[in-house]
Formats: structure tokens, C-alpha cells, sequence
């Protein structure tokens, strides 16, 4: 069986809306070997399709989507859909990952990825049936929701249909819109603001075909081993697969009060808990191919409202960290979210952001135009969500997100900005949990994360789950992690990056053992290198997985190079009455510390955080130097502008 | 006798039983080969699950012109390939939607694997049994029983069950939480 079969991995289809024309692109067996899929195909076609700075608005931006390697196969948890483009949150690389049905559904109808180009004249979706794609008007859809959008695209093509697009969020701009797939899952940093700007408001697909891999047997006994191991998993049976991600609500000490209070298990008010959640929880729902269940379904008795998938991240954000404990706000405000095509995080901790300037007097009351900025305010809380998705009054600030936001208000209310190259992600001392938390958002290439490697990196989460796995992981692969912080941090980044690549979850509670097919059975990298083996048909090694993730990151570093990002960019945030003390200076010490070398063992240059011409060469992507090397590149300092 | 019985109240959705079935019987993942189909509304928390239920008087078996069915001795009514003529009479008898059409005009339909049900391997809740029929029964009735019994206890404004099993699931985690202090990694 070839590699570049229907059956097998897909081709690439490029939309042109500009031109409204349609190409279809084989994928050489050599790609699938050097970039796998998913995130490593989008990294490598925005960095090739990118020239520079532009304004991530504009039609020259890049939106890319791609299903992952393993997706509509057996292998469990494979279901996730990589969205990337060039931020109007950040003015960087942003990606998005996002659960749902699509991605496999796009692999059916075989592909394996999605390219869009251009501005469409007027508002416009793509229906996939097969090899027919085709470009339709969707003027009647321009301003619903993103589930009446799905419940539209269904009563035109049937409920088999599986649906990324956008709710007014996007439509309006807003520069953390998200693409939501299927209503509920949602892909980050600002990608749903370029479908507007693109007048682009749906993609919907259906596939009918099916993917065989190169050594059937061989792949789906390793499939099945997988599913196995999560079906017996004690862990995952009693506290995954009941409270999804409000684990974190336990474990993970959700901020209150804009990051100056972490609460741990006892100090989390009622109203937060997890069984305070379960209480409007009806039943229980997973992605595509995945045996964990980890999102609840919930009623809203309120609005006679059902959504899905409260997060740990949405009840920090809209709730802890803004003072609200009033649980079905905190509910609708999420479905709110969802159904508008927001992302949660920088929507919760830009608002949280607004109440804190206007505490100190940094936001005047008559900027606010009588909305009200009180902490804990619900109501208030669920109307300013309202006016940033239309960007009506304060909304229309707010909608800028985060940074772009405190820079209306001046360096004054910058100072109080946590965020690394632009995402927002609060703030932490430095040698919490050896430097790594801080030094990792710096590291991350879509500004700063948690899921470029952070909770990898120190085994965050995994102890709970199979402590004897991971002994067994650490001994094979990196037995002096302990001393290692960085060493610890880049294996990290690499797991994410193969997770992204392959389609695969990186866990809802973030994990090892989820995000890398095997990595409980065999050493790190091997059990992938096995699948990846049989699935192609081409010969695998550990080193060659590596060997793809570290192209697919230094590429990254390259396209954010060509954003004007600058060694300066990999700084650490502190509030600005912890910076000035001796205990922050020292920190701040210990972290360039640590970054330079993570530069210098990720092969880059010290001084300018340039991927190096030795290291990429090595990769055998010397074309990437090529557009970097000796260059200067204007200093980032956020989104560009087109109209000021 | 053994049955295979969905207790659907437990079914999410995922659809690894019908990458299972496919891959089964045909070495491919493709839904449209499977011979059970999860048709799926996540935002209600409903699937259907459409499979063989393996008549005791099978319309299929019935209908067949060229008497093609054939039960064997685990309870499957199996296609006979050789004397099968494509009619697909089969599928518009069955009232459950349980056979279908789609390589070669043959009808493909549950044949319980011989004896070791694909699905019911792979289910990670428990939604796909294949047991001894009394206690499938048994099963199904004990599963009606706690949606009747939650049902009444106010239902979806005030839903008790998910709030115990979170309760329950918390305790278990502050439990483990400790014991991992003293875990050495």
C-alpha cells in the first residue's frame, strides 16, 4: 500500500477564496517522514507560504488545518484537529487544537489537510462530500452562532456532516475567535478572527471512505493494546472519565482575584467543585475514537441551554480568576463562549485584566461607559461577553485581547500584562517546580502555554495515573531528569509536538501517558515509531521521530524569527511590585540562565535566538537559514496593523 | 445461549466499536463497512445504536428468495455468499436498519464473530455486553432501572447520580493525591 493512497494519508487541498478555485495537492511519502502530519504540516506550510511581518487580517494570511496522521483509525484519542496561522491575537504563530468529529471525517473523505488563501468577495463555506469540494454562498449563515451554524449545515447535507467555522466572534474580529469544530470543541489563539476576515464561515465535510494501513494487523493489535490500556486503567475508569479536566480544579490551583490567590483543593469555594459542577452535568461525551469521556454535557435550567466541555481552564478563567463562584453563570458564560467562537482563556483573564486597572485607577470609570467592573460581578460578567463577541461599547476593547488591550491603556497598565510574546498565561516565580513552568511559556512558539510541554516536562500528572509507567519511562529515556530541568523541558516540547503531529490528545489532564501512543508499554518514542512503521509502510526509528518534532519546532522558531521575535521576547513577567525586589532580580537571573541553554541545546544561536544554519543543515532543512540567516527583522511588538 | 445487548445508557458515542467492526471484518477503518452504526447527538447526550439483534423469527432469514440465511451455532444469522443473489430484500425486511449494502452489492450484516464480538472488546464503558441472555437482561433491566430511579430524583435540574459519582471520584483523588507524596519518581 502507498503512502500517498486514498487510503492511506491524504492529499492536500489548497481553497484559494480570492480566485474561488480548488487544487489538490499529493503528499510525498518523504513529507509524511519528515513533518508526520497535523501541526508539522501547518508549521511547515506557513513558514514556506508567510513571507514576513503582515497583518494576520489581512488575505494574505495563511489558515491551515490538518487532521494528523492517525486520525480515523482504531488507535485511540487520534481525533484532533490542528488549526494554525499567523495570530491576530499575538502577531506570532498561533495554533489551535480542537477535538470533535472533523478530523476524522476529513481523513475519510481523504485528506489530510486543509489550506485556505485569500478573501472571498462575500461570505462564503466549503462543502467536502468525497472528492467533491465545492465553495457555496453562505450568506444565510453570516451571523448565526456556531451551533446554529452546525444545525444549519446539518439540515442542508445531513447530520453525518461534520462542521469547523465560526460564530460573530469571528465574523466581528474578535482577536481570540476560535475555529469550533462540531459546537463545543474549540481551537485557540485567534484563528476564528482570520475565517472572518476571510469571509469564510464554515468548512463542512463528509467522508465515506475508509484508511487501511500499510501492515493492517500488526497496526491494530498495537491499537488495541492502547485502548486496552485505558479501558482497564483504574485512574482513568474512576476520576477521568467522571470529572474530565475538573481534576485540575483539585490539583492545578486555579487562580482568584487576576493570578494573586492560588486556591488549592480546600480553599476552592462551593461553587467551584467539581460535584457543585456535576450537578448540571446530564451525561457524558468524548471526541471521535476516544474511550475516555473526559467532557460533561450539561443543562442549563435557566435558558433550557445543553453545552458541553466546562473545562478546568473556562472555570478558572471566567470564574476563580474574576471572583465568580456562581456555578451556572460560569456554565452559560462558557456555553456563551462557545456559541459566540471565543476563545475562554484570554476572553476570562483579559476581563479578570480589566478589573484589576480599573482597582488601581488605571481604567477610568467613564472609559467603562456604566458597565460594571466589580469583582464577582456574574451578570455583568455574562454582558460584557456579550458586547466583546459584537464588540459593542468596552467590548470593542476588550475584543482586542489581553495585550492588545492593556496597550490602549499605556505602559501603566502593560506592567500588569503576564503574558510571553503576547498570550496570556499569568504568572509564576521562577524556580516553581526547578524554572521549568516559567522557562517553558518562554520557550513555547505559540506564546505562552501549558501545552508546548510545560506539564510534560516534570510529570505533572502522571504519577496519579500509572506511577509504575513512568518510573519505567525515566529510567529508559532520561534518568538524569532530576538535574535536568531543560533536558526534562525539550523531551517535553517533543512529545507535544508528535501529539500535535499525529492527532493524538495530548490528555485531557495532560499527561505522557496519553498524548504518546505506548509510552506506558515501550520507551519513550519507540511505541510511535512501531504504529508510524506499520500504518506507512516506511521504516520508523525513535531517531527519526525526534528528528521530525525538533524540524517541526526550529521551524516554528524560524517563522516566529520572521515576526521580528527577538531573544528579549523569551523574558519572564512578574507583577511590578514582586519585580522590584531582590528575590524577583534573582529569578529573573536564574531564567536567562536557563534560556540560554535551552537556545544552545536546541541549537540555536545564544545571542539572537536564531535557529543555527549547523543545526537546521543537520535537519536537512538548510532553506530555512536561507530566510533567516544574517537577517534583521523588525522588532515585534504584537499584531501588525494594516490600518492603524 | 449467549446475545450481544447495548445497554445505551452507557453508550458516549465514540465510535471505536465501528473502527472495530470494520477492521474485522474487512482489515480497514471505514465506518460505512461496520455492522454496528452509533448515530450520534453529543449536545443530548443520545446515540442510537443500530446492530443485529438476532431474531428468535427472522424477517431476513424469512424473506430471503434463495434461502441465503442461516443460523449457526452461536446464534448469528450468517450470509451465505455463494447462494446470495444481491437482492437486498434482507435489508428492507429487517425493522432495525441492521443490514446494509456496500461492497459488491453484498449484504453485510453482525455475524458475533464467531462467538468473540469485535465491539463488545473494544467498548470502553461497558455499553456493548455479549453475556449469557439472562443475565444480559438482567443488565438492561438494572440499567433501565438506574435511569428511572435518577429520573426520579428530580432528573436534569437536580441530578443527584452525577454528583455522588463526582463526590466519589474526588475522594478517590485526594486519596491518591496523598499516597503520592510518599511515590518516588
Amino acid at each position: 500500500m502507498s503512502i500517498s493512497s486514498e487510503r492511506n494519508v491524504g492529499d492536500i487541498l489548497i481553497i484559494d477564496l480570492t480566485r474561488e478555485k480548488v487544487v489538490k495537492r499529493e503528499v510525498s511519502p518523504e513529507t509524511v517522514k519528515r513533518y508526520l502530519g497535523g501541526r508539522g504540516f501547518n508549521s511547515k506550510a506557513l513558514f514556506d507560504m508567510i513571507p514576513g511581518r503582515i497583518d494576520p487580517l489581512s488575505p494574505e494570511n495563511v489558515l491551515a488545518l490538518g487532521n494528523g496522521t492517525f486520525a480515523g483509525t482504531a488507535l485511540p484519542m487520534t481525533s484532533r484537529l490542528h488549526i494554525s496561522t499567523l495570530s491576530p491575537l499575538s502577531g506570532i504563530l498561533g495554533d489551535g487544537n480542537a477535538g470533535g468529529e472533523f478530523s476524522a471525517m476529513l481523513k475519510f473523505a481523504g485528506y489530510e489537510q486543509i489550506i485556505v488563501t485569500g478573501r472571498a468577495q462575500k461570505p462564503k463555506y466549503v462543502f467536502i462530500e468525497d472528492d467533491e469540494v465545492e465553495i457555496r454562498d453562505a450568506e444565510d449563515l453570516w451571523g448565526l452562532t456556531t451551533g446554529e451554524t452546525v444545525d444549519w449545515l446539518r439540515d442542508e447535507h445531513g447530520d453525518e456532516v461534520s462542521v469547523a467555522g465560526i460564530g460573530p466572534a469571528g465574523e466581528n474580529l474578535v482577536r481570540f475567535a476560535t475555529t469550533m469544530v462540531d459546537k463545543y470543541h474549540s481551537g485557540a489563539r485567534g484563528s476564528g478572527a482570520v475565517w472572518g476576515s476571510k469571509n469564510l464561515k464554515a468548512i463542512a465535510v463528509i467522508g465515506t471512505k475508509g484508511v487501511e494501513p500499510a501492515d493492517p494487523e500488526r497496526f491494530y493489535e498495537m491499537a488495541k493494546e492502547d485502548i486496552d490500556y485505558f479501558n482497564r486503567n483504574e485512574f482513568v475508569k474512576r476520576i477521568y472519565s467522571v470529572i474530565g479536566t475538573h481534576y485540575g480544579l483539585i490539583q492545578w490551583y486555579p487562580s482568584w482575584k487576576y493570578f494573586q490567590v492560588p486556591l488549592s483543593a480546600e480553599e476552592l469555594p462551593i461553587g467551584l467543585r467539581p460535584q457543585d459542577l456535576a450537578e448540571y452535568e446530564v451525561g457524558r461525551t468524548q471526541c471521535f475514537s476516544c474511550p475516555l469521556a473526559c467532557k460533561d454535557v450539561y443543562y442549563l435550567p435557566s435558558t433550557g441551554e445543553y453545552g458541553t466541555a466546562s473545562e478546568f481552564e473556562s472555570i478558572y478563567a471566567l470564574g476563580s480568576n474574576n471572583c465568580v463562584t456562581d456555578t451556572e453563570a460560569i456554565l452559560r458564560m462558557e456555553h456563551m463562549a462557545d456559541e459566540y467562537g471565543m476563545d475562554v482563556m484570554t476572553l476570562g483573564d483579559t476581563i479578570a485584566l480589566a478589573r484589576l486597572l480599573h482597582e488601581k485607577g488605571i481604567l477610568s470609570r467613564e472609559e467603562l461607559g456604566g458597565v460594571s467592573l466589580e469583582w464577582g460581578d456574574a451578570e455583568g460578567q455574562i454582558e460584557l461577553i456579550e458586547m466583546t463577541a459584537y464588540r459593542r461599547g468596552f467590548g470593542n476593547k476588550l475584543a482586542e485581547g489581553y495585550r492588545n488591550f492593556a496597550k490602549l491603556y499605556g505602559e501603566e497598565a502593560l506592567a500588569y500584562c503576564y503574558d510571553v510574546k503576547g498570550v496570556n498565561r499569568g504568572w509564576y516565580e521562577v524556580d516553581f517546580i526547578n524554572g521549568i513552568f516559567t522557562l517553558s511559556h518562554a520557550t513555547s512558539t505559540r506564546g505562552a502555554d501549558h501545552l508546548r510541554g510545560r506539564s510534560w516536562a516534570y510529570w505533572e500528572n502522571d504519577k496519579l495515573m500509572d506511577i509504575e509507567a513512568v518510573r519505567r519511562m525515566l529510567e529508559a529515556d532520561l534518568p538524569d531528569y532530576r538535574k535536568d530541568p531543560v533536558g526534562a523541558l525539550i523531551y517535553g516540547e517533543r512529545a507535544c509536538t508528535l501529539a500535535d503531529s499525529l492527532g493524538r490528545c495530548k490528555g485531557s489532564i495532560n499527561s505522557w501517558l496519553q498524548a504518546v501512543p505506548l509510552v506506558w508499554k515501550y520507551p519513550v518514542f519507540k511505541g510511535t515509531a512501531m504504529l508510524l512503521t506499520a500504518f506507512t509502510g516506511m521504516e520508523f526509528t525513535e531517531k527519526d521521530i525526534i528528528d521530525a518534532t525538533d524540524r517541526i519546532y526550529l521551524t516554528e522558531m524560524a517563522f516566529n524569527v520572521k515576526q521580528g521575535i527577538k531573544k528579549k521576547h523569551y523574558d519572564v513577567k512578574f507583577p511590578p511590585e514582586f519585580t522590584a525586589t531582590e528575590r524577583a532580580k534573582a529569578q529573573v537571573r536564574r531564567h536567562w540562565e536557563l534560556v540560554d541553554e535551552y537556545l544552545r541545546r536546541r541549537g540555536c544561536d545564544v545571542e539572537t535566538a536564531y535557529p543555527a544554519r549547523e543545526t537546521l543543515e543537520e535537519l536537512g532543512i538548510g532553506y530555512v537559514a536561507d530566510e533567516i540567516e544574517g537577517k534583521e527583522f523588525p522588532e515585534w511588538d504584537g499584531p501588525v496593523r494594516e490600518v492603524a | 445461549m449467549f446475545v450481544l445487548a447495548v445497554i445505551y445508557e452507557n453508550c458516549t458515542g465514540c465510535h471505536l466499536c465501528e473502527l472495530a467492526c470494520s477492521f474485522k471484518h474487512h482489515g480497514v477503518f471505514d465506518l460505512s463497512l461496520s455492522r454496528i452504526t452509533i448515530l450520534t447527538k453529543p449536545e443530548v447526550q443520545t446515540s442510537v445504536q443500530v446492530y443485529c439483534l438476532q431474531c428468535q423469527d427472522a424477517a431476513c432469514e424469512r424473506v430471503c428468495p434463495v434461502d441465503a440465511i442461516s443460523r449457526d451455532k452461536n446464534g448469528a444469522y450468517i450470509i451465505n455468499y455463494d447462494r446470495c443473489i444481491g437482492c437486498r430484500e434482507c435489508a428492507y425486511a429487517c425493522p432495525f436498519g441492521a443490514i446494509s449494502f456496500e461492497v459488491e452489492a453484498r449484504p453485510i450484516k453482525c455475524d458475533l464473530c464467531e462467538g468473540e464480538p469485535e465491539c463488545a472488546t473494544v467498548c470502553p464503558h461497558d455499553a456493548i455486553v455479549y453475556m449469557e441472555e439472562k443475565k444480559a437482561v438482567r443488565e438492561l433491566k438494572k440499567a433501565k432501572a438506574a435511569g428511572v430511579a435518577y429520573g426520579l430524583y428530580g432528573g436534569k435540574e437536580t441530578s443527584e447520580y452525577p454528583r455522588k459519582k463526582a463526590e466519589e471520584a474526588v475522594e478517590y483523588l485526594l486519596e491518591l493525591v496523598e499516597k503520592s507524596g510518599e511515590l518516588d519518581v
